[in-house]
């Protein structure tokens, strides 16, 4: 990979060198470059212990922004998990801030503890965020072992049995303060093969996710758009009304 | 018109809703706006005179018994990109062109330099990262070193390179990114005497994280007083506002340092003053 791009620019070399610090998978997290995209990472993180989300694998992919590290990663899950919606972008930001104060020394395996981190997290309806019953959650989670990524293949095979290395002091503190959310578009349908679950029974659910997606942005379409059009209807009744009143001998 | 107003708070909330949805929409647009003058001008200019300044205030009298003022002291400038980062790519730039005539003060200033990835790590920045910014850092610091104090050719060559390296994004971001973690560091080591400058209820540490750390946050005077002092380097900031009197006020960072670095500050925004 390393004759694509230009190893002097210090995005790609901080890249490389990331890859190479996670080259390694842990117990709790994963992640590496794809083969052909070294601004396209997947994912795989294992549910926050003690949670709802604990027997569960999660697998997604990360973004790069051509601007990382000045610019936050964004990342899309395309484990079904009931809590963010799948092949949606989501991102990093300060709990009660904007996504600028994203911090260039910060890093993918930091947007990955977060992750995890924030996983248990109430939804509140955020954007990007879903609000299933911890049932629903669970069922989940058992489910999300036997998913394959059509690129990784087994989930469950990513992760190794050497332990992360735990947060620090400082990085935990931190941790605790970012918070995920959706973008406001959605995400183009990812150029790669859509990846096949492998397990039959477990079709049903990828597709009525994302096509709730589908359906539910495009409903949010249709109101802002009957908004738009009720407010230029008022304004023109309202600049009529004035021009009827002033000029009603005329009409 | 102000039946207008008055007949609106009777409307919908329908349209209230809307038209937020609207200010919303405009002050994206304006975001976009500013962001494409910005990226329009160069990260870091080439040298004008400061007629040029002149010419951007043809109109305004204060401004220009201001720069009248200014020209008694400085012949010439360099604009940086208002992209909120100015302030850290001013002073980098400058310092680093003063330094290349200055060997002394360049040895001084490397072994600052050299030692100040220590502080940060021992502060809890992330080694990995931090060790990061600090190699392109010092990449670009030696190669100062290297021609400090040579030939006027082979200065001439080396300039023409840092211009080049300030220009090119990332480069240039990065070490705003290191001159950031120095001053978040600065103020975190001496949080008991910045906590002082600091309004609100909020903790030097959360300050650096919100404010110093992050890209495209500007500076203010706290973060020029910790950088400077950081580096022990003399900043000299001339103040040009719309306020009274014909003098462009000078404050020099920190306090009974020699100024080697100058810059001219307008409301939310710094670029290089030359003499």
């Amino acid at each position: 990979m390393a004759e694509k791009y230009n190893t002097k620019c210090p995005g790609v070399k901080r890249l490389m060198r990331e890859a190479i610090e996670l080259a390694e998978a842990t117990d709790e997290y994963c992640a590496r470059p794809l083969e052909d995209n070294l601004f396209e990472w997947h994912f795989t993180v294992r549910g926050p212990r003690g949670t709802d989300f604990e027997d569960g694998i999660y697998h997604g992919r990360i973004l790069l922004p051509k601007e990382y590290p000045m610019h936050p990663p964004h990342i899309i899950l395309l484990t079904p998990n009931g809590r963010f919606e799948i092949n949606k972008k989501i991102c990093l930001s300060i709990s009660g801030h904007h996504p600028e104060t994203w911090q260039p020394s910060w890093s993918i395996r930091t947007a990955l503890l977060a992750l995890i981190a924030f996983m248990p997290s109430p939804a509140e309806g955020t954007i990007g965020s879903l609000d299933y019953t911890p049932a629903e959650r669970k069922a989940l989670a058992k489910k999300s072992t036997s998913w394959a990524c059509p690129q990784c293949g087994d989930v469950t095979a990513l992760l190794s049995s050497t332990a992360a290395k735990p947060p620090t002091e400082e990085e935990q503190t931190v941790l605790n303060q970012i918070a995920f959310k959706g973008e406001e578009e959605q995400v183009k349908p990812p150029a790669e093969p859509v990846p096949e679950p492998q397990n039959i029974e477990f079709t049903p659910q990828v597709m009525e996710s994302s096509d709730s997606t589908t359906s539910f942005l495009d409903q949010l379409t249709e109101i802002l758009v009957a908004l738009l059009v009720g407010a230029i209807g008022i304004f023109i009744y309202r600049r009529w009304d004035a021009f009827a009143t002033s000029e009603s001998t005329e009409l | 018109m102000a039946d207008d107003a008055s007949s609106s708070s009777a409307c919908t909330g329908n349209l209230i809703d809307n038209s937020i949805n609207q200010d919303e929409l405009i002050m994206k647009q304006q975001r976009e706006i500013e962001k494409e003058i910005s990226e329009s001008i160069p990260l870091v200019g080439d040298l004008e005179p400061l007629s040029s300044l002149e010419k951007e205030y043809n109109e305004d009298p204060v401004y220009l018994l201001k720069i009248k003022d200014l020209t008694a002291k400085y012949k010439s400038m360099r604009r940086t990109r208002p992209d909120g980062n100015c302030f850290f790519r001013a002073f980098s730039y400058a310092y680093l062109e003063h330094l290349l005539t200055n060997k002394e003060e360049f040895d001084k200033f490397y072994e600052i330099a050299k030692n100040s990835k220590e502080i940060l790590v021992a502060l809890g920045f992330p080694q990995f990262t931090v060790e990061d910014f600090y190699e392109t850092f010092m990449e670009v610091v030696q190669r100062v070193g290297e021609h400090a104090g040579g030939s006027p050719d082979e200065l001439d060559s080396i300039r023409e390179e840092l211009h080049s390296k300030f220009n090119k994004q990332a480069y240039s971001d990065y070490i705003v990114v290191y001159l950031r973690l120095i001053t978040s560091g600065q103020l975190q080591t001496q949080h008991d005497f910045y906590q002082n400058f600091i309004e609100g209820p909020r903790t030097v540490t959360e300050f650096c994280r919100q404010e110093v750390e992050p890209m495209y946050k500007e500076s203010d005077h706290i973060h020029i007083i910790a950088l400077s002092n950081a580096l022990n380097a003399g900043v000299r900031v001339k103040y040009m506002d719309r306020g009274e009197g014909s003098q462009v006020i000078a404050h020099d960072f920190p306090d009974g340092v020699k100024p080697l670095v100058h810059l001219l500050y307008r409301p939310g925004h710094y670029d290089i003053l030359y003499a």
